[in-house]
């Protein structure tokens, strides 16, 4: 036992917890700042008399009583990104190459994680089930949307990534992005052949959708209760573990050296007795089952998922590993984070803040601007070396 | 007054300095080698000179103008034109329209002269074509006008290259490596090729050569580069000589193996 | 033996008189097969691969251009309105194929993989949904409040116009939007340029206010279509009324008519295709998708000619979105999803990058098996759910299949198996695209001697 314990490399482990709390309360508080400031000027505008009119708040208050609530659910959803964002960092570190289906392993762990609890619910065993079963078979979903994830990433990679390997660039990601659309339609056709739905629901219950009061505030005339919901804490506590597991496994184990050696060079790394189409697979199988796992939490989260929910989280969690650095993986914790709060704080204020002329439906578009604006000024990320293409 | 002159220019790569300060004059109409073991940062240097890598410092003058912050394309229709370490052709274009693609800069055809067939694009098409045909006549290509690059084998490969590099016309011509894999027949017939280009055709050559019969052999001037700096230069005599140069030849283990006879 | 033996008979039939004949004779059966069963998808089928052999066998120019001529402007038409299903067939496959040529010249020639080309379709589309339409006056309306006796901006025949004019705008909304981004390396370039198409989407969805430029999700409706002079609806009925059976109604003429503009576009873009690709941009393109690095290396300037490819391809969709705009007289942001963008380019990679035939080969063949074979499927399977046949061995009634189980629903299925197996077994397509072979006479001069 002892030595076991010796043989864990602390360092390792509390290096990216640091990373993370840094990250995430760095972003708050900046992204804070800045709403506050343009709150604190649009109030003297005809903006800020627009708001008062109507909810007889000053446009300041009004944000400052929205902003741990956006925080958080920034957090949550950037989060989510991060787990998503290292799959397409992992595979991009070893193959230089976008994994443009992982958006649908994302979704296909969704879909197995929700489908069991959904089994589980129809024998009637969700609805007695007490809080400590409630959570054990959360994490029964969790870990069977990450197992069928992670291997079909595998078997993705086996059938239509890697007989293309030595083909020029764009070839691979033609055949991703077919398997993207299979999938998708795959995933419809399952649902159409069994439960004849294409919108499946995550069954109620356990104690996920109460809040955890943190605290009472009164500001001015109102009083605001600051309010955590337990599935954001689930959400940010898995994901978490997730992240350091998964450092652990790349910066601290055999393997991890092994896949690290892959990603800076095939061929000397199979001189040096890699085999590097195991390493491959194993990334696949590594970033599949975060992907896996981060769709049942989003599902856990947003409630509600049809084939088509890969599709704006995977090109958001490919904007954030750009955003980091991609290849890079505490780029990709922190693009997602980052990208994460930009886009929450952007769909909660930007409505207020134009008067209704833009709001959340612009969400999306918001972070292709950013995804565009990082590959035009600074195309290898917050965190990425400048790498030039060799002549 | 000097064709190219280089005032230490730097080019990094991370932490790895690729090229340090490398101080270089080189006049019109001459052809000189650069050499230097496997690392060295000639092909770098070569990148710095077309413009592919912009240097972090220093300056390079090519025919009196700047070349700084130009793009490769810019720096090419200055004059300068190059080939490649590892043979970088149209593989999918036919012999002829990889020569065609090389006279880019100098065809002057509008969209409009191109969409109607005017008489002016026919002539172009036709004269650029005539000299295509020329210029593979005279780097010994014949009769495989219309055969796919790719399927040229690896001896004629490098000679279309040449080709290719020939038809931009330029002042100054840079070859990386052009005998390397070659048999001892096809060095000569390429050594030949130089000389004739530059005695004929004026172009200044600077090439970078890792075969000793070659530089020797052709070379008027011989620059040495290790560790990204210059290290020597002089006639071949010279260098033959230089106490530096075989030590950076020698003092390499088994990477230099090979240079060692070479040098001797 | 037998082999050696068909192999003769098919040399022979490559020579001499015998292509003229099979090609007359395919286009006949195909012909008179369609008229006798105008119901079947089968004959539809011989006829439209009468084609294929006009492509396939060697014969004179003249001769595959009067051919072809008879078959696009005197026998579709009337085949189609004597089935206006099968009209429906032909505008869409001709629609596709005049997409597909357009995205061709930035991925085929170019290389670069453009995921949002519907973008431009939509920017050509609205355009003509805008002017063509009421929308004008309803600009201060959220969608569903405007009142009912707003007049139209433009006469209906500003159309033509208007296909000039969306050349010019589609043209212009690819160089703002490539500009920044052409520099980009290919995959990155890929991922953007999707992030257009859904920009321009979301754009489409949202722009009802604060001005009602686009009426959001419900789309703009009803949009003009230019005037249709009668004389072209009597002329029509007088030379082949005998023929289809019936006379034929202005409504139904429009189909013809729309047809006959997108045949025009896909001429148009054909001839441009191929005066560029065998000239200085063209061989620039092929050597940008060869090999940037070496192509700038040779005084290539590799992002103007990008930007050439990116405005040339989005200029043809633009005409097409004008022409989808008049002929539909519905637009709204669905028609312009993602998946649109892919299902043209799975035409594109289906035929062969680079190759004009193999294009219009791939945009037939994958409208086909999404309005024939698709949804024959799902014809079939509720024809099954209401008998009351069984699957045999396990025993399983077809009445209670889900209804949800729609194959024509399975597009996406469809592109991303076409996409997949292009990639792994033939990634250069069914027609690969060839290089023009030169006339090089003094070449071949120094080869004889
Ligand atoms: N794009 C690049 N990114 C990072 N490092 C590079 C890059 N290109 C070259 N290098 C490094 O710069 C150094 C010089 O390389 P260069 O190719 O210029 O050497 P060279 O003298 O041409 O060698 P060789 O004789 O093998 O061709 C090497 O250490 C190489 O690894
Ligand atoms: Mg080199």
């Amino acid at each position: 036992m002892k030595r076991f314990l010796k043989s864990i490399n602390i360092p390792e482990l509390i290096r990216p917890l640091g990373q993370l709390v840094f990250f995430s309360l760095g972003t708050t508080i900046v992204l804070s700042a800045i709403v506050l400031v343009f709150a604190l000027i649009l109030d003297r505008t005809v903006v800020g008399q627009t708001l008062f009119e109507r909810l007889n708040v000053s446009l300041f208050t009004y944000t400052l009583i929205n902003l741990p609530q956006v925080a958080i659910d920034g957090l949550t959803i950037g989060f989510v990104y991060a787990a998503i964002a290292l799959g397409y960092t992992m595979v991009y570190g070893v193959l230089e190459f976008i994994n443009f289906a992982h958006s649908e392993i994302f979704a296909v762990g969704a879909f197995v994680g929700v489908e069991i609890l959904i089994a589980l619910d129809r024998f009637g065993i969700l609805a007695g089930a007490s809080l400590v079963m409630a959570y054990v078979y959360l994490i029964l979903a969790i870990v069977g949307g990450m197992l069928a994830a992670g291997g079909l990433a595998v078997a993705v990679e086996r059938v239509a990534y890697r007989p293309l390997r030595h083909a020029s660039r764009l070839v691979p990601l033609i055949s991703a992005i077919g398997v993207s659309f299979l999938l998708q339609d795959a995933i419809r056709l399952v649902e159409s052949l069994t439960t004849g739905q294409f919108n499946r629901i995550f069954p109620t219950f356990g104690n996920f959708d109460r809040r955890v009061i943190l605290g009472k505030m009164a500001l001015g005339t109102t009083n605001i209760t600051l309010g955590v919901s337990i599935k954001s804490i689930i959400v940010i506590v898995s994901a978490v573990l997730m992240l350091v597991a998964l450092n652990y496994l790349v910066n601290a184990t055999k393997v991890g050296k092994a896949i690290r050696a892959v990603a800076q060079d095939h061929p000397t790394a199979s001189l040096m007795g890699i085999d590097v189409n195991r390493i491959i697979s194993l990334t696949f199988l590594v970033g599949g089952m975060l992907g896996g796992a981060a769709g049942v939490l989003y599902a856990l989260k947003f409630t509600r998922i049809d084939a088509f929910v890969g599709f704006f989280p995977g090109l958001k969690a490919f904007t954030a590993a750009v955003l980091g650095g991609i290849g890079n993986m505490t780029g990709a914790l922190l693009g997602g984070i980052v990208l994460g709060m930009l886009e929450t704080y952007a769909g909660s204020y930007m409505g207020v803040f134009t008067m209704g002329a833009a709001g959340t439906e612009y969400k999306d578009i918001f972070a292709f601007s950013i995804l565009i604006l990082v590959l035009i000024f600074r195309p290898q990320g917050l965190m990425g070396a400048n790498v030039a293409q060799k002549a | 007054m000097a064709l190219l002159e280089t005032t230490n220019v730097v080019k990094k790569f991370g932490g790895l300095i690729a090229v340090n300060r490398v101080s270089f004059q080189l006049d019109a109409g001459r052809i000189i080698s650069i050499i230097g073991p496997n690392g060295a940062g000639k092909t770098t240097f070569f990148n710095t000179l077309t413009g592919i890598y912009h240097p972090e410092e220093g300056r390079i003058i090519f025919n009196g103008k700047s070349l700084h912050k130009l793009r490769p394309d810019q720096i090419a229709s200055r004059g300068i034109s190059r080939t490649f370490q590892n043979i970088r052709l149209f593989g999918n274009m036919s012999v002829i329209e990889n020569i065609l693609v090389g006279m880019h800069v100098h065809l002057k055809q509008s969209p409009i002269d191109t969409l109607f067939h005017l008489p002016f694009f026919k002539k172009e098409e036709k004269e650029s074509e005539r000299k295509a045909l020329e210029l593979m006549t005279y780097v010994g290509l014949k009769g495989v006008g219309n055969e796919l690059a790719r399927n040229l084998p690896y001896g004629g490969q490098r000679r279309l290259e040449i080709a290719r590099a020939l038809a931009a016309a330029p002042l100054m011509l840079l070859l990386d490596e052009p005998a390397a894999g070659m048999n001892p027949q096809e060095t000569e017939d390429i050594i030949r090729l130089f000389r004739r280009i530059r005695d004929e055709k004026g172009i200044t050559i600077l090439l970078i050569e890792h075969d000793m019969r070659v530089v020797m052999n052709i070379s008027e001037w011989i620059c040495v580069m290790d560790h990204g700096e210059k290290i020597a230069e002089g006639t071949p005599q010279e260098i033959r000589s230089d106490s530096r140069v075989i030590e950076a030849y020698l003092g390499r283990g088994a990477v230099a193996g090979q240079h060692e006879e070479k040098i001797a | 033996m037998i082999p050696h033996f068909f192999k003769d008979i098919i040399t022979r039939l490559e020579q001499g008189i015998y292509p003229h004949i099979i090609i007359l004779a395919h286009m006949v059966l195909g012909t008179a097969l369609v008229y006798t069963s105008p119901r079947s998808n089968l004959a539809f089928l011989v006829l439209i691969t009468s084609f294929f052999t006009l492509y396939y066998f060697k014969t004179d120019r003249r001769f595959k251009l009067i051919v072809g001529a008879v078959l696009t402007l005197f026998i579709f038409p009337v085949v189609g309105v004597r089935n206006i299903f099968y009209l429906e067939v032909i505008f869409q496959i001709s629609v596709f194929a005049a997409l597909a040529l357009g995205l061709n010249i930035v991925v085929g020639f170019a290389g670069l993989l453009d995921l949002g080309y519907v973008a431009f379709y939509a920017v050509g589309a609205y355009l003509w949904a805008f002017f063509g339409s009421q929308q004008f006056y309803v600009l201060p309306f959220a969608p569903g409040t405007q009142p009912s006796n707003l007049p139209f901006l433009l006469p209906g025949d500003a159309f033509y116009l208007f296909m000039f004019i969306a050349i010019l705008i589609a043209a212009i909304t690819g160089i703002l939007l490539g500009t920044p981004v052409l520099r980009l390396r290919g995959d990155y370039l890929a991922i953007v340029t999707l992030g257009f198409g859904e920009v321009i989407r979301v754009l489409a969805n949202n722009l009802d206010k604060p001005l009602n430029f686009t009426n959001g999700p419900q789309g703009i409706t009803p949009i003009q279509r230019p005037t249709m002079p009668l004389a072209a609806v009597d002329g029509f009925n007088a030379l082949f009324g005998g023929l289809v059976g019936h006379d034929v109604s202005p409504a139904d003429m429009y189909n013809v008519m729309f047809y006959l503009l997108a045949l025009g576009v896909i001429i148009v873009i054909v001839f441009v295709t191929r005066r560029l690709d065998d000239s200085k941009i063209g061989r620039a393109w092929t050597a940008i998708r060869e090999d940037e690095t070496a192509a700038i290396a040779m005084g290539v300037p590799l992002v103007r000619m990008k930007l050439a490819a990116f405005a040339v391809g989005a200029s043809f969709a633009g005409v097409m979105g004008v022409l989808l705009a008049g002929s539909r007289t519905f637009i709204s942001p669905e028609s312009f999803s993602f998946m649109q963008s892919i299902g043209v380019l799975s035409m594109v990679i289906l035929g062969g990058s680079g190759s004009i035939p193999g294009v219009i080969l791939g945009a037939a063949t994958v409208t086909i098996l999404n309005l024939q074979v698709l949804q024959g499927l799902s014809l079939y399977l509720s024809q099954l759910r209401q008998s009351d046949a069984v699957i045999p061995i396990i025993n399983f009634a077809w009445a209670n299949l889900s209804n949800q189980l729609d194959p024509a629903k399975y597009q996406r299925l469809l592109f991303g198996l076409i996409l997949i197996l292009m990639m792994i077994f033939r990634p250069e397509g069914l027609i690969p695209s060839q290089r023009r072979k030169r006339e090089l006479a003094h070449d071949e001069d120094d080869n004889g001697k």
